[in-house]
């Protein structure tokens, strides 16, 4: 009896998950579907086109400056992910191994201001970067980005579980600090630091309000905001919308299906820090 | 910073005659401008129904996918990948969704139930927007929520079946009481990011209907970036900071008398 219990639970979740498989999947087939049928077509409840065309792609690709807002996007995710990575190791490593007057204090503030929406800095922010100059400019956007307080509090904890002895040991040595660094701390915290280049990769690749503000320019302006200045550019031409959300979400999603694993450990970890 | 630029009517050509101005914009944003109040219910009830519908349907997943034996990462694949994509590209995928003669109607109609307004409806607008909210999010606090399921101890469920716990009972006071705390996160991590809410409101509807999705993110933007009134934009900003802070702070509080064994 107790088997035969056990497996009609084990259907019943099955078909649970299913339901939430599906409905989790549905919009974007239904997108992909979209996006090769002609416009009479997007509204009719048929699944597949009678006519299938890959003209929504070529206007994508040929009049909106997708290729462009791709490139720009790149030149702003692949730094700013680089330099959190390196930043947040460092401040990570000196929070989780080194004593110095004021550590607990100068880490609790730097926690508290996780708590901050990013809503209350923007307009000191566009200010700052108004003086600065670099309002429309991408390197605007990238020099927010360079750290990251998460990735911070993340690599602190990744590094303090790292063995005092191995840092004392190389120190002894006679290894210089950026030596036990490079070579004894980081490569036994690369999980993590996995984990938190995806995050930031994929942050900076979906942001949008503050790309939105910053750059007026067509031609400089990142993937998120070309996508969404769509809906005015092409007002209810929905296979156009979806060709191009489709090309906006499928790397991402290949990014996604090849690490998983970081992703789901870096959701679970962003709960731990509340 | 941000409260020092509250106090000032901040000239962006010229800030140093930016005259002090004291406390008066907040009192235009609580007495004189009912936009605000508008932004602020609106966001307020955006925030409340994503917590409803995301805490019953992300238990009850987060709960089947720490169970089942087979194709765990398979399911857990499917429901996080709406978390990873631009809420961009979803917003223009749900708004030709939604369109009154789109595919959710159809679906709807395929159910015997009455077709809906979506985005257009006055009443229906808002609920709309929080959907895509909660489809997106979803995947998240399932994930979450399913790590607090595998951290609940075989041992007490097995001591319960031996004092003859029915289900029910079991949920109710082992399973709850155990989860409290990633339920208590959860449900504050539901409420800063609905609080903050931005792009899918401006992609989706833009405010509207009748400014029935203006959220508080929104208004803050717009006065600043399109009215260029620095100083009452950073009121604003201030009063969705403070709210949000109250919010965790009660939060934490009324969860912890509630659960803490």
């Amino acid at each position: 009896m107790g088997i035969l219990k056990s497996k009609l639970k084990q259907g019943l979740v099955h078909a649970v998950l299913m339901i939430g498989m599906a409905a989790a999947l549905f919009p974007f087939l239904w997108m992909a579907l979209g996006s090769v049928k002609t416009y009479k077509e997007m509204l009719l409840p048929r699944f597949f086109p009678t006519i299938w065309t890959l003209d929504n792609y070529r206007e994508i690709l040929t009049r909106v400056g997708f290729l462009t807002a791709f490139k720009n996007s790149a030149l702003v995710a692949i730094p700013a992910t680089a330099m959190v990575l390196f930043t947040s190791a460092a401040a990570g490593y000196v929070f989780a191994k080194y004593h110095f007057w004021g550590k607990e204090v100068l880490f609790t503030i730097l926690l508290s201001t996780m708590m901050v929406p990013f809503t209350v800095v923007v307009i000191p922010l566009f200010i700052t970067m108004n003086d600065l100059g670099l309002v429309n400019k991408l390197t605007g956007i990238l020099i927010t980005s360079l750290c990251s307080t998460f990735g911070i509090f993340l690599m602190r904890q990744a590094i303090m579980v790292v063995p005092n002895d191995y840092v004392e040991a190389a120190r002894i040595d006679g290894a210089s600090e950026f030596w036990i660094f490079s070579r004894v701390v980081i490569p036994l915290v690369r999980p993590s630091l996995a984990t938190l280049a995806v995050f930031t990769f994929l942050g900076n690749w979906d942001s949008y309000m503050w790309p939105s503000i910053m750059l007026r320019t067509a031609s400089r302006q990142t993937l998120p905001v070309v996508i969404a200045g769509m809906r005015n550019l092409y007002v209810v031409r929905y296979q156009i919308w979806a060709a191009g959300s489709m090309l906006t979400v499928v790397p991402v999603m290949i990014l996604f299906t090849l690490a998983q694993k970081q992703f789901v450990r870096g959701m679970t970890l962003s709960g731990l820090k509340g | 910073m941000s409260f020092r630029l509250a106090l000032i009517d901040y000239k962006l050509l010229d800030p140093l005659s930016s005259p002090w101005v004291g406390l008066d914009h907040f009192q235009t944003i609580f007495t004189g401008y009912s936009l605000f109040w508008t932004a602020v219910t609106n966001t307020g009830l955006y925030a409340l129904f994503i917590n409803l519908g995301t805490l019953p349907l992300a238990m009850t997943f987060a709960y089947c996918l720490s169970n089942v034996v087979r194709g765990r990462n398979l399911y857990q694949w499917a429901l996080f990948l709406p978390v990873v994509v631009s809420m961009a590209a979803i917003s223009l995928l749900f708004r030709f969704m939604m369109d009154p003669s789109g595919i959710l109607n159809h679906i709807l109609k395929l159910l015997g139930l009455p077709p809906s307004k979506w985005l257009a409806g006055i009443l229906s607008a808002l609920p709309s927007i929080a959907l895509v909210a909660l489809w997106k999010g979803l995947g998240g606090n399932i994930v979450i929520l399913a790590a607090g399921f595998l951290g609940i101890p075989v041992e007490l469920y097995d001591a319960a079946k031996v004092d003859g716990a029915n289900a029910w009972q079991t949920f109710w006071h082992i399973t709850i009481p155990l989860l409290g705390p990633t339920l208590k996160l959860v449900v504050i991590l539901i409420t800063i990011g609905s609080l903050q809410a931005y792009t899918s409101a401006i992609v989706l509807t833009n405010g509207g209907p009748g400014r029935r999705t203006f959220m508080i993110s929104q208004f803050i933007i717009e006065e600043a970036f399109s009215n260029f009134r620095f100083g009452l934009a950073s009121a604003a900003a201030f009063v969705l900071f403070f709210i949000i802070f109250v919010v965790t702070l009660v939060q934490i509080r009324m969860m912890r008398t509630e659960w803490e064994y």
